[in-house]
């Protein structure tokens, strides 16, 4: 069992496609999840900014706000000014990930980013990746259908580190462990819209030893916000 | 968290590669390994490559498996309706456990008539389920079933997509011969305690999807969800057992 768990991927307030809990703190007390990093809803299906306001009035120390991030948009990065980490949703809000806007934005901002692997693809963030070579990235919901793909990144970006909530084929995570080590691989859910509890029943009976699911549960997510080496 | 129940059978599983993604461990012996971790006692399995091109050859495999390791495997025989694959009968023998059919590999809808030789079998049927899809959504399993009341038919992953679950609850309430199977990678702990809910434990399977999947994402899903001990019992055991009679 690990030590300590964070939730790298996690998500505040309603969802407009179904009736889901708005509030993550009851299913993380229930799941043995310590802390998470919080997105609120209603930056990513309504108004960034909105969202963002949302999100600033949690004030549990167990939720870590993880603004969204609109490039070019002003007042976006007023929250991110604070944040350990912000998330960019390039095709949700429609804007050009590795684009002279974004590439200025973010190397101004200077916070790790998050996106999820659905709205990029590995080349953008091989692209995003080498014009910002002191940016870190956590790769949400990478999935399981696209593992060579997300190794490739994962070797030849080594600011890129990747959610392991959604990689569930058979030994799929003891497969990136080997090759990229756990300091690269970060637990993350994506609840209440993707499941918690699979994953969390994982991370207790990974095929690794102790040190590497205490990285993966929650050393791996502590050295990429605080700039430890991957 | 308890399981509430000795023994845990696991209504959907693979052995075999796959061509469109890595799988890391694709072996039977791998599985067994990874069943042994997490408490799976049994779990009816179908060769990847019967699913695939060759259902004979694929089918083969998968009894072989089965009769490597007596117990722990069950076997899904795949019918492809393109090659009229020739179909065992049981014979008696508890490592068949039914037929499956993959309405969207084969590119044959659920309903067609090619699969005439399957519903006349009358063995339990484990279907590929997916909503929307032109060969496999929620609708078809409606179909099939009134026309063969008498055939278990397992809609495997519930139809795929949590926005499609609630109505395929409702398309098949009325309907006991089709039971709930609830592997996927959209699933949540979350989906699987509101099936229950909906349909009732009794309507509701647990499967993995493993090799395909990686199983301990499936059982903690089913261990974690909210459930009380006895639905999580029916749902792990009891109403598969009642189906292959293994009770």
């Amino acid at each position: 069992m690990p030590r300590k768990v964070i939730d790298a991927h996690r998500l505040a307030g309603p969802v407009p496609f179904d009736d889901l809990p708005t509030d993550p703190r009851p299913e993380m007390e229930r799941l043995g999840i310590d802390s998470a990093l919080v997105t609120h809803t209603i930056g990513l299906y309504s108004d960034p900014q909105a969202g963002n306001d949302a999100l600033a009035q949690l004030t549990d120390p167990r939720l870590i706000p993880v603004p969204v991030v609109v490039p070019g948009v002003a007042g976006a990065d007023v929250h991110a000014a604070g944040a350990r980490l912000v998330r960019l949703c390039p095709q949700r809000h429609r804007f050009d990930l590795t684009g002279p806007i974004a590439l200025r934005t973010l190397g101004d901002l200077g916070v790790p980013v998050a996106v999820d692997f659905e709205e990029t693809s590995p080349a953008e963030l091989r692209t995003l990746a080498g014009h910002l070579t002191e940016l870190r990235m956590l790769v949400l919901n990478p999935g399981y259908r696209h593992l060579r793909a997300l190794a490739e990144l994962l070797a030849v970006a080594p600011n890129v580190w990747t959610e392991i909530g959604t990689v569930n084929t058979e030994g799929g995570v003891e497969w990136l462990a080997e090759r990229f080590g756990a300091q690269r691989l970060v637990f993350g859910t994506g609840a209440p819209v993707l499941d918690d509890c699979g994953p969390r029943f994982l991370l207790d009976h990974l095929d690794l030893p102790p040190a590497d699911v205490d990285l993966i549960a929650a050393g791996s997510l502590e050295g990429l916000l605080e700039g430890l080496p991957g | 968290m308890t399981l509430g129940m000795t023994r845990l059978l696991d209504a959907h599983g693979h052995v075999g590669s796959w061509p469109d993604f890595l799988i890391p461990d694709p072996s039977a012996e791998g599985l067994l390994a990874m069943m042994d971790r997490v408490g799976v006692t049994t779990m009816g399995i179908s060769h990847l490559l019967a699913v695939g091109p060759d259902a004979v050859a694929g089918n083969r495999l998968a009894m072989e498996i089965a009769r490597q390791h007596p117990g722990r495997f069950g076997v899904w025989q795949v019918y492809n309706p393109h090659h009229r694959t020739p179909l065992s009968s049981t014979d008696g023998s508890s490592d068949l456990w039914g037929v499956k059919i993959h309405p969207d590999v084969h590119r044959c809808r659920l309903d067609d008539p090619r699969y005439e030789p399957v519903w006349q079998l009358g063995q339990p049927v484990l279907a590929h389920g997916q909503t929307g899809s032109p060969w496999s959504d929620a609708e078809q399993f409606a179909t099939v079933a009134a026309r063969h009341p008498d055939v278990p038919l397992l809609m495997g992953h519930v139809g795929l997509f949590p926005d499609g679950f609630d109505r395929a609850v409702r398309l098949v309430a009325d309907l006991p011969n089709v039971l709930l199977e609830v592997c996927g990678s959209k699933m949540t702990g979350r989906w699987l305690a509101r099936l229950v809910g909906l349909a009732g434990a009794d309507r509701v399977v647990f499967g993995s999807d493993a090799c395909f999947l990686d199983l301990r994402i499936g059982v903690g899903r089913l261990l974690l969800a909210p459930l009380s001990d006895a639905e999580r019992a029916a749902v792990g055991h009891h109403n598969l057992a009642q189906v292959l009679g293994l009770a």
